[in-house]
């Protein structure tokens, strides 16, 4: 696991960066990344515009004047063609400017980061509930496949992926903050004010989003022990050489099952954005989500663009973390096998 | 994906494997697609048979009837319609979204993918870099975003929840075909000069088909939940029409005071999503053991 390789002569700094394999691989990734999020870019200026009616008539209602439409339209830069709306867009959004919102006029920029920051604590305690369980969980259920506890274990994880989010959200609301009234069922509490409180109004949100992630991760990490338990070599040489169950368990298949782990959470983390839209919705957190479908139903499109391009940097920065994170972890990539 | 049978060699191979008898894993297919079944003879044919009452159109005086209350099994929502009537309906609008959506996936992203695997070079690089697009996308927001413009309707549910469905099924399409690429079969259909539309007709589609319709059991779950997640917000099937997801947010109103309002639906959800998981679960299963 440790193999120390001898990297040949010692060579300038700036010649081994440029050979170096795993600078090599996070280039390439970051590249395959700017079409990717240009390409989402395009087309959600595409599809925000593509919506029948006018945008500038719905914004001030029915009982609007021409004039007023028509003022309106100037103002927003309607009137120009959308390529060219795109551009100056894509301009401003490259020199940190993503405009002001439609309705409250503010900076998007800055309604963006004091919302980021409840979305993102939100997002953070879920992994770190769902993972905090699901390794432990996963560890002991693979340390004896189709014993009781894995059984047990399999049959939660399945249930609890067929649980809709909502509904969780609910139920957690009508057991812990109606019944027994241990956590508030609605309502935010900065950091800054009371970290107790803080983390009180985030328990029952956070445990609704990390519940169905804990279920898969459990499944996915138990299922890739156990295969290579089963099958891979260098777990008969290590039982081989008498090294003890957990011991092949903890410092062997589970040094190897992080990889595959470590690419999962990535994945999800592009895909929990739906999960955060309705939690926060629910339990009326001032995060992105919320953000987001206020400005939906009050057609603010110049928010919610810059939202869906927000959420895109997650999910595709989320992927690269994770394929550097294995570029750094895996020995291979890192000394560049061939 | 040669055609391999499916005997008892196959477990050998799996020491760890339950040791179940052939009923027994059978079982696990047979179960839940009964299941499934009873759900979709109770939500399309029950209404039409059973005497029961008219999803809307109730009686305000008997609204929040208590569940088992005469008349009315599940009892009655705050404009006194009754819920068994309504979820039963609720489930004909989920299952024929879920379905269409599928449907659209299965056929669109599938032949995309086929295609991709099939020719790579070129073909392949420009395809997968676009539906890599897609798949950044937080396509919530767009369907959001697009139900609130178009009002929300099941015909643009459908449609916006498929377009986003492609780029799975056509990664599980590319793979499938790639691996089937090396088997000499295609190799044979290839040197017979056999023309790209036939052996993309007639050898490539029947082989990854499986795996499809495997995927299309999971996907159906998901579609499920996400339609319901649409309709809770008040964006998907508009109300007074009954879905799961707008009973479910209906009932949120009152949470504290009438919980079954919020758990019939509920468990209506979870018991169909389940039953998918399940079924796509076993077909994979069975699937990878060949």
């Amino acid at each position: 696991m440790t193999a120390v390789v001898d990297e040949g002569p010692p060579a300038s700094l700036a010649a081994r960066l440029v050979a170096s394999p795993s600078l090599r691989l996070i280039g390439k990734r970051l590249l395959t990344a700017v079409p990717i999020l240009l390409g989402v870019s395009v087309l959600s200026f595409w599809v925000l515009n593509l919506i029948p009616g006018n945008a500038a008539q719905q914004l001030l209602g029915a009982e609007a004047t021409p004039e007023q439409v028509r003022a309106l339209e100037l103002r927003l830069g309607l009137d120009e063609p959308a390529v060219s709306r795109y551009l100056s867009w894509l301009g401003g959004a490259l020199t940190g400017d993503l405009g002001a919102s439609l309705v409250s006029d503010q900076p998007v920029t800055e309604l963006l980061w004091s919302h980021l920051a409840v979305s993102g604590e939100l997002v953070l305690l879920a992994f770190l509930i769902s993972l905090g369980l699901a390794i432990p969980v996963a560890l002991l259920a693979a340390y004896k496949p189709n014993s009781l506890f894995d059984r047990i274990s399999m049959i939660v994880s399945i249930s609890g992926l067929s649980v809709a989010n909502y509904v969780l959200a609910l139920l957690l609301v009508l057991v812990f903050a109606v019944q027994l009234a241990m956590f508030p069922a609605i309502g935010f509490v900065p950091l800054g004010e009371s970290v107790g409180d803080n983390l009180r109004s985030l328990a029952l949100p956070a445990s609704a989003i990390a519940f169905p992630l804990f279920c898969f991760y459990t499944r996915f990490l138990r299922g890739d022990l156990v295969d290579q338990l089963q099958g891979e070599d260098y777990i008969v040489t290590a039982r081989a050489k008498g090294i003890g169950p957990w011991q092949v368990l903890l410092r062997h298949a589970f040094r190897n099952s992080t990889f595959g782990l470590i690419t999962v959470v990535g994945l999800n983390l592009g895909t929990l954005i739906g999960a955060t839209v309705i939690t926060e919705q629910i339990f009326a957190l001032p995060g992105l989500g919320q953000l987001m479908l206020q400005a939906i139903n009050s057609r603010d499109f110049v928010v919610v663009q810059a939202c869906v391009v927000v959420f895109a940097v997650v999910a595709v920065g989320a992927n690269l973390l994770a394929d550097l994170l294995y570029a750094v972890l895996d020995p291979r990539i890192r000394y560049g096998s061939r | 994906m040669a055609v391999v049978d499916a005997g008892a060699p196959a477990l050998a191979d799996q020491p760890m494997a339950p040791r179940r008898r052939g009923w027994a894993r059978g079982l696990e297919i047979v179960v839940p697609a009964t299941v499934l079944g009873i759900l979709a003879v109770a939500c399309f044919l029950g209404p039409l048979v059973l005497p029961i009452p008219d999803p809307i159109g109730g009686n305000v005086l008997e609204s929040y009837l208590p569940s088992f209350s005469p008349g009315h099994l599940l009892g009655t929502d705050p404009n006194g319609n009754d819920i068994l009537a309504r979820i039963l309906h609720g489930g004909q609008s989920s299952l024929t979204v879920a379905l269409a959506v599928n449907l659209l996936g299965l056929l669109v992203g599938g032949t995309l993918g086929a295609l991709s695997g099939f020719a790579g070079g070129i073909t392949d690089t420009v395809i997968m870099r676009l539906l890599d697009v897609l798949i950044a996308f937080p396509s919530l927001v767009l369907t959001l975003a697009v139900a609130q413009s178009l009002g929300p309707s099941q015909t643009n549910t459908i449609l916006a929840l498929a377009f986003f469905s492609v780029p799975a099924f056509a990664r599980v399409s590319r793979a499938a075909t790639l691996r089937l690429r090396e088997l000499p079969f295609m190799a044979a259909a290839g040197l017979c000069g056999t023309p790209v539309r036939r052996v993309l007709l007639r050898h490539v589609a029947p082989n990854i088909a499986p795996q499809l319709i495997t995927f299309a059991m999971l996907g159906m779950g998901i579609v499920i939940v996400i339609e319901g997640a649409l309709s809770f917000l008040g964006l998907g099937i508009p109300p007074p029409a009954p879905s799961w997801g707008n009973m479910i947010a209906q009932g949120q109103q009152s949470l504290s005071a009438t919980p079954m309002l919020v758990v019939w639906p509920s468990v209506a959800l979870f018991v169909t999503v389940l039953a998918f998981n399940l079924l796509g679960e076993s077909l994979r299963a069975r699937w990878s053991r060949q």
